[in-house]
């Protein structure tokens, strides 16, 4: 029977541990591949960097990496900002009107959800260009926010749906006023789905492809996946310097991933509900 | 006096709409402006014929429409998503489903590693996949190559992105590699959303392994598990950036999907019409599997 | 101490009205407690007094003050919620000092204020404390003290005491009569539950679907219920329902055949009472401390115990006694409720005789209306 067990138990680890190696080896050879040289990528496919050099990293900043990186930051904080902003205050008007108005107004929101990017592309193009508002990193945002909002907005709807009423009444009593109440006793509260929101939007926009490629086409305002991309026809041979690039782009996130994992799964969590 | 109370109660209701108004008005115009006028926008322009730069719109009717239908490109395409769609959601939702399992009950130690590394390349961007995959799987420079030599194998002749016959699957591969993790993590948290007390219960009423998974694991897990394929399904609908930087729809369009294809029409041939009318399938596919997931979820 | 008037309220929403019309006066210092079963409008009312609802009708005032269109901070009015509503992310002193740094009172006034409060609830080590470390008991305390903070016109209670343990309520059943007795304010207080409605309350409204059923004090209600409704909802054991039938009526007294009795009593009815013809159906009531000792002019019913509870210095017992039932209760499945004065020693299925005096039966007609009351004996 134990030993039954023992060898289940074994495995099921072997499962486990195959497929973890299975995704760890591209990980490792984007960074391993970020410290060889050109010479070692040709001659020692599987092998270690001979030596550790970060010569790789300076020709990938030298090429703009680095204006790439603070047009993703840029970009990322104002977008998540203004999604998380726009959709909670919209999701908490929603989920406290009762009436059939604003229940068509939740699904008018929700139904951009429907809407694949891909599907919009050429009016986008027109519209944005027709506002003067292509190659703007500013400009980006506004779309990226549009596209974040639908989601957010049923994120938020479903918190506040179950958001206790009684201790927005007793803030009504104690002389809050609509906005108050929302202000200072709903929103300060709202800290998990807030924390999701944010998460959810980040990923989504820090790696943002198909609207940088088509709406920014100075590599002045590109972001990081738009920016690397557009490289690669320069410097098509230079593996270590693209593999260097895609680790600056890549590494904030693990990061933020690893740190803040447990918001990760419970946002994660509330998806299947 | 009466006069008082009968005005009291519309001034502060009335700035109270006001309020409202304007704390929706801001994701309204965001959402009608850039997604519901856009969609709306496609659907017209896809009975015109037009370049990006002329502002002169030739109205074909369901021109565009009927040279979809006679493209073989297009078939090919929708073809390529029906392919990825179906791929994706047997080996990434089941994948995801088994690892989730284990997870959940079979292994103790190392499940917190196990579950952060598959999760990880759900956080890199589809650029960085497709470029480290080009890199693994390159003809001359890639490991992969060297792994399968070395183990007395022939490699593909045209490399396993260049060869039409071997290059869908390998995106199905890279798709799985970057999305199991999801998958898994989601169903995990359906899992352990089921509480412990009905396994006891179900124990007690004679149901144990394969009878408690089948009456109530499944039942448990079964809204997380349609969530999970409607995902999937539309992430094979909208796959885009993958494609674009691996393969680029080649070789030879074998990888072409509705999303490359109608950029390639729209923005390297000049052909609005054509890409709009594309979209709009693309569109109405995506609409109806979101009120699949309406309906399906709702019925749960 | 200013008192609460409500004048014909109604409460309609888009498919059921909730309030139907409802009237009365807490006068000044009273403690008001509103009862009934649930989805009897008690609560709708309440939150329409705070002006948490909007009344579809009628008007609602505070010493004289028409505040039936006030906004909720505005109407002089404090609240306890049932779940406490504290505020999670504040500490307990914020918590009860939140509505007056609302209203933009000096710091220092506030810090009096929660002292007060803190002091008079007895919870001054836990000021600095978030609600999350607080028993439950200590959240309800915070919630009065919030509303004792903001000295309002009128308290009112949502049932606040429904999420207590059995000790601790009635130790806070107690706790709030000294608050009352020692803020002397009015007070408004809904539950459904029985026991705190007679403890507690200096007059009782009885509510039910949407109309308030009677007013007054809980031993005159008790006492002299004016219908089946409120006879049945105070007291518990619930009153036994017996059906009867009129077989002779003339001057002052009605002669009734009782299913499962073995003979017509006759009964005496209240002077104001109409006097029902023969063959209405009626329905005698008797409360399960009114059973007789087997003195002359009783009836012996034999029964068989079906269940004892026994309470160490009280015992209820039910009976089985054939086709003597009582009718409009669910649980009992029929057996009539006993109650002893003491411990006794029997066991379900023992026989036992019930013994009763006609003059202890309440009567009522056809439509539930009481006929008549027994006399109180003490």
């Amino acid at each position: 029977m134990t030993s039954r067990y023992r060898l289940v138990s074994i495995g099921l680890h072997l499962v486990m541990t195959v497929w973890t190696l299975f995704v760890l080896a591209p990980l490792c050879l984007m960074f391993v591949a970020a410290f060889k040289s050109q010479a070692d990528i040709f001659t020692r496919p599987l092998g270690l960097p001979k030596t550790l050099t970060f010569a790789a990293f300076e020709r990938a900043w030298g090429i703009g990496i680095g204006g790439f990186l603070f047009n993703s930051l840029v970009v990322t904080a104002l977008s998540v900002t203004l999604i998380v902003v726009v959709s909670a205050l919209a999701a908490y008007v929603l989920a406290r009107a009762s009436s059939r108005r604003m229940q068509a107004l939740y699904l008018l929101i929700v139904a951009g959800f429907a809407v694949p990017v891909q599907s919009v592309l050429v009016p986008l193009y027109q519209f944005v260009s027709a506002a003067g508002l292509l190659n703007s990193q500013i400009a980006i945002v506004i779309p990226y926010a549009a596209y974040g909002i639908p989601f957010t907005t049923m994120l938020f709807y479903a918190f506040f749906l179950e958001f206790p009423r009684e201790l927005e009444e007793a803030a009504r009593l104690d002389g809050c006023s609509r906005f108050q109440v929302f202000w200072r006793i709903v929103l300060p509260l709202s800290g998990p789905v807030v924390a999701s929101a944010a998460i959810f939007q980040a990923v989504f926009n820090w790696n943002e492809f198909i609207l940088a490629l088509m709406l920014l086409t100075e590599t002045r305002v590109r972001t990081l996946p738009v920016g690397i991309y557009g490289l690669i026809g320069q410097y098509s041979a230079d593996w270590p310097a693209l593999m260097a690039g895609l680790a600056i782009a890549t590494l904030p996130l693990l990061v933020v991933f690893v740190a803040a994992q447990r918001h990760f799964v419970r946002s994660m969590s509330g998806l299947g509900k | 006096m009466t006069d008082v109370t009968q005005q009291e109660p519309r001034s502060p209701r009335g700035r109270r709409d006001v309020l409202s108004g304007a704390m929706l008005l801001p994701a309204l115009v965001l959402v009608g402006l850039f997604i519901l006028a856009p969609a709306a926008y496609a659907i017209v322009g896809s009975f015109f014929e037009f370049t990006i730069t002329s502002r002169n719109w030739v109205f074909v009717g369901f021109g565009n429409y009927a040279r979809a239908a006679g493209d073989p490109v297009f078939w090919t395409a929708l073809r390529n998503n029906a392919f990825l769609i179906v791929g994706s959601a047997i080996t990434q939702v089941g994948l995801g489903t088994i690892l989730a399992a284990i997870l959940d009950r079979g292994v103790r130690r190392g499940n917190a590693i196990y579950r952060t590394i598959i999760f990880m390349p759900v956080v890199v961007s589809s650029i960085a996949v497709a470029f480290v995959w080009i890199l693994i799987l390159d003809p001359n420079v890639g490991p992969l190559n060297a792994i399968v030599k070395s183990l007395g194998f022939r490699p593909p002749k045209l490399g396993w992105l260049g060869d039409p016959q071997i290059s869908l699957w390998m995106l199905l591969v890279i798709a799985a590699w970057q999305n199991v993790g999801f998958q898994m993590i989601l169903v995990l948290a359906g899992l352990q959303s089921i509480p412990k007390e009905l396994y006891e219960a179900a124990a007690l009423d004679g149901a144990r392994g394969f009878r408690a998974f089948r009456y109530i694991t499944l039942p448990g897990i079964r809204n997380v598990l349609i969530v999970g394929t409607l995902i999937t399904v539309v992430g094979g609908l909208k796959v885009f950036d993958l494609v674009f930087v691996t393969t680029g729809g080649g070789p030879a369009n074998a990888t072409q999907v509705l999303g490359t294809y109608s950029y390639l029409q729209a923005f390297r041939l000049g052909n609005m019409g054509y890409a709009n009318a594309m979209s709009v399938v693309l569109l109405a596919i995506a609409v109806l599997f979101g009120w699949l997931q309406l309906r399906l979820s709702r019925k749960a | 101490m200013p008192s609460l008037q409500i004048d014909s309220v109604v409460k309609s929403y888009e498919s059921f009205t909730a309030i139907k019309g409802v009237s009365f006066t807490a006068e000044p210092g009273e403690f008001v407690v509103m009862v009934g079963p649930s989805g009897c409008g008690k609560s709708t009312l309440l939150r329409s007094i705070a002006g948490l609802e909007t009344i579809t009708s009628g008007a609602i005032r505070i010493d004289g003050r028409d505040i039936t269109h006030a906004e909720p901070s505005d109407r002089g009015v404090a609240m306890v919620f049932q779940n406490y509503a504290l505020y999670p992310h504040m500490t307990v002193a914020e918590n009860i000092g939140f509505a007056l740094k609302m209203a933009g009172r000096p710091k220092t006034e506030i810090a009096a204020a929660v002292a007060k409060a803190a002091k008079i609830l007895r919870i001054e080590e836990h000021l600095h404390k978030t609600p999350k470390q607080l028993s439950g008991g200590q959240k309800q305390r915070v919630a009065i003290g919030r509303a004792i903070t903001r000295a309002p016109d009128v308290f009112l209670f949502d049932e606040p005491l429904s999420n207590l343990d059995a000790a601790l309520r009635s130790q806070m059943r107690v706790e709030l009569g000294r608050l009352h007795a020692e803020l002397k304010a009015t007070m408004v207080y809904v539950t459904h539950d029985q026991t705190e409605a007679m403890t507690m309350a200096t007059r009782i409204v009885v509510m039910n679907a949407g109309r308030i059923e009677q007013v007054g004090a809980p031993l005159d209600l008790y006492n002299r219920p004016r219908n089946r409704f409120v006879a049945g909802f105070l007291g518990s054991p619930r009153m036994n329902f017996i059906k009867g039938r009129v077989v002779a009526a003339g001057g002052m007294g009605v002669t009734v055949q009782a299913e499962g009795l073995p003979m017509p009593i006759q009964l005496e009815i209240e002077p104001d009472a109409d006097l029902p013809t023969i063959g209405d159906a009626v329905t005698l009531g008797l409360r399960a401390e009114m059973f007789g000792q087997g003195a002359p002019g009783e009836i012996a019913i034999p029964a068989r115990v079906a269940v004892v509870e026994g309470l160490g210095r009280e015992t209820l017992l039910y009976a089985d006694a054939g086709d003597l039932k009582t009718f409009d209760s669910e649980s009992q499945d029929g057996y009539l409720a006993a109650h002893r004065a003491s411990q006794v020693m029997l066991r379900p299925g023992d026989p036992l005789t019930l013994s009763i005096d006609p003059a202890a039966f309440y009567l009522f007609d056809a439509n539930d209306r009481t006929l008549r009351f027994p006399a109180v004996s003490a």
